[in-house]
């Protein structure tokens, strides 16, 4: 402890000025020296949108040098088209391709892109369809769905309750780690949806698996510290302790809704579901489920009704404002983090609820927590087969 | 406590930096400003208005490029004319074959060609039957390239079993017989390779008595796989993707036309070439003096050739492309703007009124 303040800043600083030094030699005087194989560009179609008379696709320079777009082409037919702002792409840099084209509703298209050496990068869509207007009618339609999938499930699930709150030790154990298996499975599930995201949309520049697994670890690890500091620091009771897990686990659930919410926007925006009735039912049962688990640990407590439509409200709203955003500028890449920040979120509210079932109970009872977590899981695998 | 409060500080900021610097990335175009739309009309005629470019395979502007089809089309090579003693006339011609050049063929694509004398078709060899053609060969390219030429010659010239190495030279000599529209190409295996990076061109006999006067032209129908995937990615007469469709061969009414078409397509076994507005008499190989067939339709397979002979009875323009109308969309689709009469027509303008 005897080192002054300046030479810790210079310890510190260090290592970075040099690692800058070795950076700009290896970018200035040996670059042409470390210069080895063939740099090949590459070119993602990100998004493909139909709109009256035209498609328009998202292109990306996902490569590792500058790339100009020289072509469009559509069925790997050339295509005169439009490209804004400009067709030279840096690294990273995207541009918007306008090809005038007389598509025909429900029919498979392959868009492609050749760039000045020559190569030639394609996508293909399954089924044109016509990009949705962005105007009044499409906002309502879009806060409905996400109204039906988050809000109104989530209420349903809250009205338990009672039916919890009349139960014994054995049985609320139970349910609480019923809540335990639903989260856990909805962590795994957006993980999976993530990843899926991370395939179909994202160039494999981004390394979407990995960032999927550090905004997971960030989330969770943020979160988990919030909690702790929520419950530790204020030296609360029992009673507002259950309230407090409620609000992590409302918490939660509102980011994965989010993160839901922001898929199906996308997914109706880009024609990429037939969107049915069907789907509404099979998304509205399974979301019930999350209801169950807010209203769980509340069942020690005398919770006031305002206070529950309050917690319903914070998991539920976020999937009117993901189809909202989904719907209107669809970001996978946006879209991926918010799956994944959701997925913390909700292992984190895991790990709360156990240390709660751990401080509540004298003994643990095993046999409720395996039991619960198991019927968790399968009555969320059942109902996701609906979907 | 404290370290557990620092910590959660921590991710606070990581997160926000996180969240920040992501955002370069989610939100696309952020510095999108509001300017004014040009409007621009592309070669299928279609409209765009756009505040970007237009990337249309003819290029907006018809710049030319490092080929130009225009010059290429009546561009007869015929060679160092002289008598020999015994009265023979020798053609002497001068083909160099290079391997490394990197030429614009659609724009603001760029394609490695192979070429001989720099050019993609090579030069078209031209002479008359019996003539001695001497051809004195050069390869300044880095890899073996030979000259095979189709016709009737010794089997030590055919080009085939001698490769000429890098910075080789070779001199084929051969009478020029049959009568008719040949072709010549590098051997060298691989030879798909050779032939669709650009190594051919066409090879015209002459009978002793010349053909009826006419306006005549070249057309090499060939193709580029700029990906490399063993699928052309363009395809054209002479080369450049819709060139004639831009700057349509001009010709006039009752004008006898003659149109030697070569046909080099690599990967795709079959082409063809479809006239518009009038029918053509064709000579296979222009071995014969009497056509074939009168027709408007020509199916050739890979390193067929054919020479047709035409005139229009009515002004305006007509197109001329491949029936595979994959082909035409990718390229191979021209015109002939014909004239009623060469002194009193301002083509540009009538062009520019017909689109």
């Amino acid at each position: 402890m005897t080192s002054s303040k300046p030479v810790l800043a210079i310890s510190a600083i260090a290592p970075i000025v040099l690692l800058a030094i070795v950076i700009a030699f290896l970018l200035g005087p040996a670059s042409t020296f470390l210069q080895f194989g063939v740099v090949l560009p590459e070119v993602s179609i990100e998004k493909v949108e139909f709109i009256e008379n035209e498609i328009q696709a998202t292109v990306r320079n996902t490569g590792p040098i500058d790339v100009s777009v020289a072509l469009a082409d559509v069925n790997d037919r050339i295509q005169p088209a439009a490209i804004e702002p400009d067709s030279s792409l840096k690294r990273f840099e995207t541009a918007l391709v306008r090809i005038p084209f007389d598509w025909n509703e429900g029919q498979p298209y392959e868009i492609g892109v050749t760039v000045d050496d020559g190569t030639r990068f394609t996508t293909q869509v399954d089924a044109a369809f016509a990009s949705l207007e962005p105007d009044v009618d499409l906002f309502v339609f879009l806060g409905m769905i996400g109204f039906l999938i988050g809000v109104v499930p989530i209420m349903i699930g809250l009205l338990w309750y009672p039916f919890i709150k009349k139960l014994g030790k054995n049985a609320f154990n139970f349910f609480l780690a019923f809540t335990m298996g639903l989260l856990i499975f909805l962590g795994i599930d957006a993980v999976l949806e993530a990843s899926e995201i991370s395939e179909r949309h994202l160039s494999s520049i981004f390394n979407g698996e990995l960032l999927i697994a550090t905004v997971v670890i960030l989330s969770f690890l943020s979160l988990y510290g919030i909690g702790q500091k929520l419950i530790k620091t204020n030296n609360l009771s029992t009673l507002s302790k259950g309230l407090t897990i409620s609000l992590m686990i409302a918490i939660g659930i509102g980011l994965h809704n989010l993160g839901e919410g922001l898929a199906v926007g996308a997914a109706i925006a880009l024609g990429e579901v037939a969107l049915s009735t069907f789907l509404i039912v099979g998304f509205a049962t399974h979301n019930t489920t999350e209801g169950l688990a807010i209203a769980a640990p509340l069942t020690n407590s005398k919770a006031k009704i305002a206070k529950m439509i309050g917690l319903g409200l914070i998991a539920g709203t976020p999937a009117i404002f993901g189809c909202w955003v989904g719907g209107f500028s669809f970001s996978p890449l946006f879209t991926l983090i918010f799956l994944a920040i959701g997925a913390g979120a909700i292992f984190q509210v895991v790990i709360s609820i156990f240390q709660y079932m751990k401080d509540k109970s004298d003994l643990l009872s095993n046999t409720s927590l395996f039991a619960g977590v198991s019927v968790g899981l399968i009555v969320m695998y059942l109902t996701s087969v609906i979907i | 406590m404290q370290k557990l409060v620092q910590s959660t500080k921590m991710f606070y900021i990581l997160t926000a930096i996180a969240a920040v610097s992501s955002l370069y990335f989610i939100v696309p175009g952020v510095t999108i400003a509001e300017e004014t739309p040009k409007t621009f009309l592309t070669h299928t005629g279609l409209v765009i208005q756009t505040t970007g470019e237009v990337i249309d395979p003819i290029g907006y502007d018809g710049d030319a490029l490092d080929f130009d089809p225009e010059k290429f089309m009546k561009d007869f090579d015929y060679g160092e004319v002289s008598v020999l003693d015994d009265g023979t006339v020798l053609r002497e011609f001068y083909i160099t074959a290079r391997d490394d050049q990197i030429m614009e063929v659609s724009p603001g694509v760029f394609y490695n060609v192979w070429t001989f004398n720099d050019s993609v078709p090579g030069p078209t060899i031209r002479a008359t039957e019996g003539d001695l053609v001497r051809i004195h060969f050069t390869n300044e390219g880095s890899k073996p390239h030979s000259l095979h030429f189709h016709g009737i010659h010794r089997a030590e010239m055919d080009g085939v079993f001698e490769s000429i190495g890098t910075g080789g030279k070779f001199t084929y000599e051969f009478y020029a017989e049959p009568v008719g529209l040949h072709l010549y190409h590098c051997h060298v295996h691989p030879v798909e390779e050779h032939i669709a990076h650009g190594l051919y061109g066409a090879y015209i006999v002459d009978p002793k008595e010349p053909r009826p006067p006419a306006e005549e032209f070249v057309f090499v129908l060939n193709g580029l796989d700029t990906d490399f995937d063993g699928e052309n990615n363009f395809y054209a007469a002479n080369t450049i993707p819709f060139y004639y469709k831009h700057h349509p061969v001009e010709i006039n009414v009752n004008q006898n036309i003659r149109a030697y078409v070569v046909n080099v397509l690599e990967f795709d076994p079959v082409n063809n070439f479809h006239l518009h507005g009038t029918l053509f008499h064709h000579y296979p190989a222009g071995t014969d003096t009497v056509p074939s067939g009168y027709n408007d339709m020509l199916t050739m397979s890979q390193g067929d050739r054919e020479i047709l002979e035409f005139s229009y009875k009515y002004p305006g323009l007509y197109m001329f492309h491949a029936h595979n109308t994959e082909f035409s969309e990718k390229g191979w689709v021209s015109s002939f703007l014909v004239k009623e009469n060469a002194d009193d027509f301002d083509t540009k303008v009538e062009y520019d009124d017909i689109i």
